[in-house]
């Protein structure tokens, strides 16, 4: 087709909010006048240098480059479109525009992506999203091929992946799934993990009810092993689930076939990890670990050496599921609901108790390490308990035990139990629905109140008590808390230094 | 004697109320700084010492041997340090007798900070005493010099609880230059809290195994032995032999993890197992 020197059009794309896909109009004018190639509509940086990139991919597939006055509008103005997805929609209406392209092609089409010097189209973070808003709004997709085995898994969207600019004229209709082997992403097996058959028992409770769990335990103890292997005895991710995870690992630029796959995000930020690192931030705000995190498990290895503002952000999502950034542009939500399990040493040197190594630390700074976790974030922790360093040479003779599909099993079991009675997450549970939930007998309440006096629990350890007694009678598969049930929990309970 | 405002007194070497037994000391203090009663220093005493960071077991002997001897009007001597200290100085005012801290620091300090409730205790029921002035801030070599008196005021040495290297063992090389008794209480062989104390045996340090062992050391009248009948708990026993995780309870008893657990929470809210600071779980009574 030979270009035009004049014309308009106008081509549909998305752009990130969070982790919404919002949709937005392209409008192109392309008119007489001194050449230029201006883009408006409140781009950042990187949506401006589209200029450059497309204009060279233009040529080098073989459109011509009109020699004309070209504007780009991105509609709605207000809002503010940050990234390089912008590059495919804007060449596209170029196209459309100057005629070289039909413009039937691009109706009841949306195109997002990036664009190389040399025509071929990139990936760009957040195509799930964008393939989610395509969905809800009816639009076929163009993007890059990188992406269509993840977009793939959409149920209703008509994905059309390009391998470059000069593919939109050849063949489009969709390549059979190329088959590509699809890689296994095999969770650790529990039995793995030689003896700890009380942090394994601790690790089933967890998993059944969502508890929050906190491993203490000198270095080499195996904290990091044990709590690597809670998403592998987690019942798999719905369908539901596994798009909302997949969809904030897309956002942040991660690798989201794992998660499409089933496996349950495992996420183990380091000590250091800043505030937005943690729970979101920058600008555009990015999902943060406790998002990656969503659905599945937060590792925090060294839990008393995050910074005490840290932590405390946590609170927000714990309680709620979801973390809500405040900021001048205005506010962005991201999903974040999941199991945290944090590893303390017992003292900063981290041997105390010890029977091998001698424990340099005086009893002052003990107590000091271990008040540096905040109660607001203990009391939404409601198992502890202590892992122990097994000598080498008594890992090789240990009963390794079961394996995490047949604990996995029991898992699900209570998941049963608890969906029978209508309930969905045990750690959840408080005040008068947790009580309703127990089904105490008149004996079973007087063991709560006698151990609540002799333990010197709190009102939020009763609550956390009665909590994992309720896991515990659903994995006993016990429509009622027994006595038995109420003097297992206890024993997960914080215990004071 | 110089009375300064309520308790607090000073009391110069060889005025009335000094103690004799700092006599025997090579370099008696000029001066003594303290609270209460200082007759109570010259009476028949026990000094108690153990290790700060002490298990549920040294807790509970320091507490059986230090109640009885207060009980008996024996004072305990001792440094009001954290853990074993602190413990003999609690059990002997909860036994409603007498008792002595000897502070590394002034004795209008509150050292350590966390013993700050019992300080205040013991100006007004017993003596706090040092030889440091007011408002000495406690250092690294105070600490020994407070030993050596701690040493010279008691009769005999009891240490309830000691590791390697240890604190205590500065306190029973004075209390031997001193020509006074040094017992010790036995701890299991296979536990490092009690390496300090079970060498202190083997060097010579006379066992102190029960309250009648340590009448008859002290010239008391001995109790007659009476063996409570001691149940047959099977985990209760292991636990009385060696501090274990519930874990080793499980491998070693042969019973199912969750058995466990019930059986060591039940014998806990009894009173006659506790969980050490590392998680182990100890017994602390004899039946």
């Amino acid at each position: 087709m030979k270009a035009s020197l004049t014309g308009q059009a106008c081509v549909g794309t998305s752009t990130l909010v969070g982790t919404q896909a919002v949709p937005v109009e392209v409008q192109i004018d392309v008119a007489c006048g001194l050449p230029a190639f201006t883009i408006v509509g409140l781009g950042d940086a990187a949506v401006l240098e589209a200029r450059e990139r497309v204009r060279a991919a233009i040529r080098a597939s073989g459109y011509t480059f009109p020699n004309a006055r070209v504007v780009v509008n991105l509609a709605p103005g207000p809002l503010r479109k940050h990234g390089t997805g912008f590059d495919l929609p804007i060449a596209l209406a170029l196209l459309v525009a100057t005629g070289q392209i039909p413009a039937e092609l691009m109706e009841q089409h949306r195109a997002v992506g990036e664009v190389a010097l040399d025509g071929s189209v990139r990936c760009v973070p957040g195509m799930l999203a964008h393939g989610l808003a395509s969905v809800a709004d009816g639009h076929a997709l163009f993007g890059p091929c990188q992406a269509a085995d993840a977009l793939r898994t959409l149920g209703g969207l008509r994905y059309r992946p390009l391998e470059s600019l000069r593919s939109i004229l050849g063949d489009r209709t969709e390549k059979a799934p190329q088959n590509r082997h699809k890689p296994a992403f095999p969770e650790p097996d529990l039995s793995d993990v030689a003896g700890h058959t009380l942090a394994k028992r601790a690790l089933e409770i967890a998993a059944a009810g969502g508890h929050n769990l906190l491993l203490s335990g000198p270095p080499g103890s195996g904290k990091t092993m044990l709590a690597r292997r809670l998403p592998g005895i987690l019942p798999p991710l719905d369908d539901e689930e596994r798009v909302e995870s997949a969809v904030v690992h897309s956002v942040a630029g991660l690798d989201e076939l794992p998660i499409l796959s089933g496996s349950r995000p495992f996420r183990a930020p380091h000590h250091s990890a800043s505030i937005a690192g943690l729970v979101g931030g920058g600008a555009p705000p990015r999902p943060g670990e406790v998002s990656l995190a969503h659905n599945g498990v937060l590792f925090l290895d060294e839990l008393p050496e995050f910074g005490p503002s840290s932590l405390q952000t946590l609170r927000q999502p714990m309680e709620d599921g979801r973390i809500v950034l405040v900021r001048a542009e205005g506010r962005v939500s991201f999903p974040a609901r999941f199991s945290l399990v944090g590893a303390a040493n017992p003292c900063p040197c981290g041997y105390l108790g010890d029977p091998v190594r001698h424990c340099t630390c005086t009893h002052a700074v003990v107590t000091r390490y271990r008040n540096r976790v905040g109660g607001p974030l203990m009391d939404r922790i409601d198992l502890a308990l202590d892992v122990e360093r097994i000598e080498p040479e008594l890992i090789v003779r240990m009963a390794t035990g079961e394996d995490s599909s047949s604990v996995a099993a029991r898992v699900r079991q209570a998941l049963e139990v608890a969906s029978a009675q209508g309930r969905s997450r045990n750690a959840v549970l408080s005040g008068a629905a947790l009580i309703d939930a127990c089904r105490m007998s008149p004996g079973v309440a007087d063991v709560v109140s006698m151990l609540a006096r002799s333990c010197h629990l709190s009102g939020r350890g009763v609550t956390r008590l009665l909590r994992v007694a309720r896991t515990i009678a659903d994995l006993d598969q016990a429509s009622a808390v027994q006595k038995h049930h109420v003097i297992e929990a206890v024993s997960y309970r914080k215990q004071e230094s | 004697m110089k009375e300064k405002a309520g308790q607090q007194w000073e009391i110069e070497r060889g005025a009335p109320g000094y103690p004799s037994a700092l006599e025997d000391l090579s370099d008696p203090p000029a001066r003594l700084y303290g609270f209460g009663n200082p007759a109570l220093m010259s009476t028949d005493s026990l000094a108690i010492v153990g290790a700060r960071r002490a298990t549920p077991y040294g807790l509970a002997c320091t507490r059986l041997f230090a109640g009885w001897s207060a009980s008996r009007g024996i004072t305990v001597v001792s440094g009001a340090a954290i853990g074993c200290d602190c413990a003999a100085h609690e059990a002997a005012l909860a036994s409603n007798g007498p008792t002595v801290a000897v502070l590394p620091c002034g004795a209008d300090v509150n050292y350590p900070p966390s013993a700050y409730g019992l300080l205040s205790l013991l100006r007004v029921h017993a003596v706090v005493v040092s030889e440091f002035p007011w408002n000495a801030p406690p250092a690294r070599w105070t600490f020994v010099k407070r030993n050596r008196l701690i040493a010279a005021l008691g009769r005999a040495l009891l240490v309830t609880e000691a590791g390697l290297p240890s604190g205590t063992f500065t306190t029973a090389d004075f209390a031997l230059e001193l020509g006074r008794d040094v017992f010790a209480v036995p701890g299991s062989i296979l536990s490092p809290e009690s390496r300090g104390s079970n060498r202190l045996i083997s060097q010579g340090a006379q066992p102190m195994t029960d309250v009648s062992e340590l009448a008859g050391a002290l010239g008391r009248e001995t109790i007659p032995e009476t063996f409570a009948a001691v149940s047959g708990n099977q985990i209760l026993s292991a636990l009385r032999a060696t501090p274990m995780r519930p874990d080793d309870i499980a491998r070693e008893c042969v019973m199912d993890i969750i058995e466990v657990v019930h059986a060591i929470t039940l014998l806990e809210l009894k009173g006659s197992i506790k969980r050490y600071p590392d998680g182990r779980y100890g017994a602390v009574k004899v039946t």
